[in-house]
């Protein structure tokens, strides 16, 4: 019986896991390569379960949740997210450290035509330090606004405290 | 928890889902990426009462976008405006076509990128009920014409760009017995110039650019240009006077800290041709036209509270007679300095309520009379 429902639940996060492009993952791939300077790594899913991932705001089906390990070193988290902006979405990968400290945020693909300074490295070096478990980000007070782009800063703002806030439910849940 | 090495994995086909479809209206108005559709708007209702005389009570913009989303590459965007409740113009139709992550190309109605309001000018992204005075009589807002171009972002070094080929104004039109009509006047330059993508003439092509960067926290800087002439028909074009040749740049900032914003502009445009241009028509067009403004704003709410109530100031000063031609001397009266300050209350994020008082002056004898202004805009 056990294996029954592992099986679908593994074919359930099959399905799940093409809400991915594949253009997506190989630009987050190539992201992580930079980071880490090191192309030798490998990213192991955190699977969550359909039920845990419904009560979370962020989505955890599978493949935007995983371990990146290079050999045997653990070397950090990471999560693929895609949010609105006023008339599209765009994609972004978050890296964490071994305590889910945010180290790196980086807008992968922006689609819209307006908004698109949120992809601005500078700009998003302000979520880096970033720890579950503090208060949330405050747009315009902790999160610089840009002229311009106040849609895409927002959503930003509230994907990562969505994040975080998601990120926290799980370790109370044991899942991570 | 039992984990695996991720595959690589296609687009989802959640888009092509018709349960999702049926969900038509919803899907519509999320405006989401896969629905195709988007539909926005803006508007802005607008009183103005100048000191012992009467007011007007207008609805001075109705605007209706719509976007349609063919696939991840290609867009078209379009904008239907009613000015004035009578008057329909298409403010925009252009197709976005994306070659790359950061970079597109376009091509359309498209508004030409100069200083702010006239790229951002959604009621709810200004403050004043008018816009400010720069960008009406030096900046001819809203400003758009047919054209070309490309537009893009060097996330790296936090840079966007654009650059356009677009057609120009007019300066002349024939009168119907072999003589012409000027249709750029002293007092407000290239305003009555706009072609507007009705029926235009074009005889040379226009260059526009602006470069924006925002990589210094809460600051964003434009740079923008815009060069070439002005587009007579054949019939008169060959009259002295019938062309003049335009040459503007414009720089702004736009800043905001915790419940500080601050923004300003700067725009020059010389003229050539100006002495020619009146002497056949009869007009008083200057060679120069300039002005800038600095507004600076403060929230007077909570940060964390959903509403805004910024009060804000600014100080503009404007000539569109910066320096004549020949015979003409600068008018005074074009010379002109306004000082608004009110509120702008954000009772949602895009309503705004807004009211102010402006004490307009100018360098001559002339007054024109300060003025309270009441506005509701709604951007969505």
């Amino acid at each position: 019986m056990f294996k029954n429902v592992l099986i679908i639940f593994s074919f359930m996060a099959f399905l799940s896991g093409f809400s991915i492009p594949s253009k997506v993952t190989k630009k987050a791939d190539k992201a992580i390569s930079k980071f880490y300077e090191t192309s030798n790594f490998t990213k192991q899913n955190i699977l969550v379960s359909e039920l845990l991932n419904t009560k979370t705001s962020s989505d955890f089906s599978q493949g935007r949740l995983f371990k990146i390990s290079s050999e045997d070193t653990f070397l950090g988290y990471g999560y693929l997210g895609n949010a609105p902006s006023k008339t599209a979405t765009y994609d972004y990968l978050i890296l964490f450290d071994e305590n889910f400290v945010i180290t790196k945020s980086k807008v992968l693909i922006y689609r819209e035509e307006y908004g698109g300074e949120i992809s601005s490295t500078r700009w998003l070096k302000q979520f880096t330090g970033t720890v579950i478990g503090e208060d949330t980000l405050v747009y315009n007070d902790d999160i610089i606004p840009i002229s311009g782009a106040t849609i895409s800063v927002q959503s930003m703002t509230l994907a990562i405290n969505n994040l975080l806030s998601s990120l926290q439910q799980l370790q109370k849940q044991n899942a991570l | 928890m039992v984990s695996f090495v991720s595959a690589q994995t296609q687009r989802d086909s959640i888009t092509f889902d018709p349960q999702k479809q049926l969900n038509a209206a919803q899907s519509i108005l999320s405006g989401n990426f896969g629905k195709k559709v988007t539909l926005g708007g803006y508007g802005e209702i607008t009183y103005n009462q100048p000191e012992a005389l009467n007011g007007e009570l207008d609805v001075q913009r109705l605007v209706l976008l719509v976007g349609y989303k063919f696939n991840d590459k290609a867009q078209f965007v379009t904008e239907i405006e009613f000015e004035h409740v009578e008057e329909v113009y298409v403010e925009q139709a252009f197709v976005n076509y994306s070659i790359g992550d950061n970079t597109s190309l376009r091509g359309g109605l498209m508004l030409v990128p100069m200083g702010i309001v006239n790229e951002y000018h959604e009621p709810t992204t200004f403050n004043g009920t008018e816009r400010p005075s720069i960008d009406n009589v030096i900046v001819p807002t809203t400003w758009r014409e047919i054209g070309v171009g490309v537009t893009g972002r060097f996330p790296e070094i936090s840079l966007g760009y654009q650059a356009y080929v677009f057609n120009g104004f007019k300066s002349t039109t024939p009168d119907g017995e072999g003589g012409v009509n000027g249709v750029l006047k002293g007092s407000n330059a290239l305003r009555g110039g706009r072609q507007k993508a009705i029926r235009s003439t074009i005889d040379s092509p226009t260059l526009s650019f602006k470069a924006d960067y925002y990589g210094l926290p809460g600051l964003r800087l434009g740079l923008s240009g815009y060069f070439g002439s002005t587009q007579a028909a054949d019939e008169i074009e060959t009259l002295e006077g019938a062309n003049i040749g335009i040459s503007m740049v414009g720089l702004d900032a736009r800043y905001a800290f915790k419940r500080f914003t601050a923004r300003g502009q700067f725009i020059y445009a010389s003229i050539s041709g100006s002495q020619q241009y009146n002497a056949l028509t009869g007009r008083d067009l200057g060679s120069a036209i300039q002005g800038f403004y600095v507004e600076g704003g403060y929230n007077l709410l909570s940060l964390r509270a959903k509403q805004r109530l910024i009060a804000f100031a600014r100080y503009e000063n404007y000539d569109t007679h910066a320096a004549t031609q020949g015979d003409l001397q600068p008018n005074d009266a074009f010379n002109r300095t306004d000082i608004t300050a009110g509120v702008s209350y954000h009772i949602a994020s895009g309503v705004v309520l807004k009211g102010d008082y402006q004490f307009r002056n100018n360098k001559s004898d002339a007054k024109v009379a300060n003025r309270a202004n009441f506005g509701i805009g709604v951007w969505f």
